[in-house]
């Protein structure tokens, strides 16, 4: 990947988070550093994994790309279609609205990030209407296609979330960010709250899907044997810095940094012969400690 | 005892649990039969929906309303009280109760679920021993301290006044674990104990309940649909798809040489053996 421009280039980019005192007047006695001097690219049609622990600042890392938060600082250079480059990090919001097209999220918990009052065909459609890119039939016609893309019976379109199993909604989830034809999708966990098997079926499907619109993915995850096959690069995140960013074989193969090292040992092989690692809270204290 | 010594602490025959009313003509559960011998482990593994929740609740006859338990029998065979069929124990059973938290505990996946928003953390693990055991209310303070201690829990005097939401995941996952050994149960039944939590959580936790398995002596029902937590685990497993268990064995057996299409289908949902399936 040498001669093609980046998607996605983020340089620098820094989240602070204050911290209150206890006493009445809330006073800012310190803050944290959720991210901390965080740069890498995302060429087009690349997945990258971005992993760490809860804690670690890949989620508030994701956010501030999408400006789902500001950045305290940094910059965050997307490539829109026509070959403008606009900084996420700056952009006002009116013409967030705008570049928001063509980057969408894909959410952690299909449970909580479908409206409960709102059907299939409003959840799926709403982009395209907040946008003004359709309405009345070419809106129907453009929901029941991408359900359909996604492995949903378009017939199901006026039912409710609360009518679909876990798996379902994260399709109905991946359906309403796709509709808009976006270049970049960022997944927060996307997959997760679901059980193993169908934690594969849409792990297929987005990999089907990224071949089919040329997507590039941003995939936050905290299991590292999920971004194994998926991701061809993976970044590892530790207290809101990337302490190692590497091919997937490499960091899987190969791990250089011993945080990385920890990671890969936690994960429990279905192999009763590797035994995996209970040891990591000490071991974890100890990288701690050494700073 | 009722019972002779080298029988198996649990033994399900023939359970069936179904819920009235449910579009499918078997049920929730069907046919399952299952063992398990004191201070071993036994994982029941599927996707969702496979009954294998619905299952570990009939253990402790949790299973919610309108669902019941229409036949089988479920043998525990306690040091403390003898042989009992707990699929047909009374509702009201003063029994019942002595074995829910006492000598067969539960885990839940979600621990704030598990624990009351509105008392603190040492008050629900003292309640816990005042409901099973004769000791005084400064005894059991002692004995949660001491438990709070044991899973790992640094200045349990100070964790002892705070409540759930006051804890990290970890901590309140740690604070559940507490609770369901504190009274040295003989079976603990674990349900997705970890599937709430990331990796390195994850294998401090199992290894918590490794550990305090030993210590206490206890036998663990594990409920996962995650083979690899099955493989570190467990000496036995039986997969479950439908409301049946369609495979089991020693877990080194059944995954190394998978006979069912379910068991396979399991494996080859592991993250790590799509190599061949994606990219």
């Amino acid at each position: 990947m040498t001669a093609v421009d980046p998607v996605l280039s983020v340089r620098r980019l820094c989240k602070r988070f204050p911290v209150y005192g206890g006493g009445f007047r809330r006073k800012i006695v310190g803050e944290i550093k959720a991210v901390d001097d965080v740069s890498f690219d995302l060429v087009p049609g690349e997945a990258l994994g971005l992993v760490g622990e809860s804690g670690s600042g890949k989620t508030t890392t994701a956010r501030c790309i999408l400006r789902a938060m500001a950045p305290t600082s940094g910059e965050v250079r997307f490539r829109l279609p026509d070959g403008r480059a606009v900084d996420l990090a700056r952009l006002a919001e009116r013409e967030l609205k705008v570049v928001r097209q063509h980057a969408q999220m894909v959410f952690q918990d299909p449970y909580s990030s479908l409206n409960p009052r709102m059907t299939v065909r409003e959840i799926v459609g709403e982009p395209l209407v907040i946008h003004g890119l359709a309405t009345g039939a070419a809106l129907d016609d453009r929901v029941a296609e991408m359900l359909r893309r996604v492995g949903l019976q378009p017939e199901h379109r006026e039912r409710y979330p609360h009518a679909f199993s876990g798996g379902q909604r994260q399709r109905i989830g991946i359906a309403r960010a796709l509709i808009m034809r976006p270049s970049l999708i960022v997944c927060d966990e996307a997959t997760s709250a679901l059980d193993m098997a169908v934690q594969a079926q849409v792990l297929d499907l987005l990999k089907e899907l990224q071949r089919e619109f040329q997507l590039t993915y941003l995939f936050v995850a905290h299991n590292l044997d999920v971004v194994r096959n998926f991701c061809d690069r993976v970044a590892v995140m530790r207290k809101g810095r990337i302490v190692e960013l590497a091919s997937a074989k490499e960091i899987f193969a190969a791990p250089q940094h011993p945080y990385t090292k920890i990671l890969l040992s936690a994960v429990p092989s279905p192999d009763p012969d590797i035994p995996m690692n209970f040891n990591v809270g000490e071991e974890l204290a100890k990288l701690d400690a050494a700073g | 005892m009722n019972f002779p010594p080298d029988a198996p602490l649990l033994e399900v025959k023939n359970l069936r649990v179904s819920f009235p009313g449910d579009a499918g003509a078997g049920g929730a559960v069907q046919n399952v039969s299952f063992s398990l011998a004191r201070g071993r482990t036994l994982a029941l593994v599927g996707e969702s929906g496979s009954g294998k929740t619905v299952t570990a609740h009939a253990l402790l006859r949790l299973v919610p309303a309108p669902g019941v338990i229409e036949a089988g029998r479920i043998i525990f065979r306690s040091r403390r009280v003898g042989e009992i069929d707990l699929a047909h124990l009374d509702e009201k059973s003063g029994l019942l109760f002595k074995v829910r938290g006492g000598l067969m505990s539960l885990i839940f996946q979600e621990p704030m679920t598990a624990l009351s928003p509105v008392h603190s953390i040492g008050s629900q693990i003292d309640e816990a021993i005042l409901l099973h055991h004769d000791v005084s209310p400064a005894a059991a303070r002692r004995q949660t301290l001491e438990m709070l201690n044991r899973v790992g829990i640094a200045e349990a005097a100070r964790r002892y006044t705070q409540f759930p939401h006051e804890l990290s995941g970890g901590l309140r996952q740690r604070a559940v674990i507490a609770m369901a050994l504190v009274c040295r149960p003989e079976l603990l039944i674990a349900d997705e104990p970890t599937t709430a939590l990331d990796m390195t959580l994850q294998a401090q936790i199992l290894g918590l309940i490794k550990t305090l398995q030993r210590e206490i002596g206890c036998a663990v029902l594990l409920i996962t649909h995650d083979l690899g937590v099955v493989a570190q685990m467990a000496d036995d497993v039986a997969v479950m798809h439908r409301g049946e268990i369609v495979e089991r064995g020693n877990v080194r057996d059944v995954l190394k040489r998978p006979q069912h299409a379910q068991t396979r289908a399991l494996l080859a949902a592991l993250p790590s053996r799509r190599g061949a399936l994606v990219g």
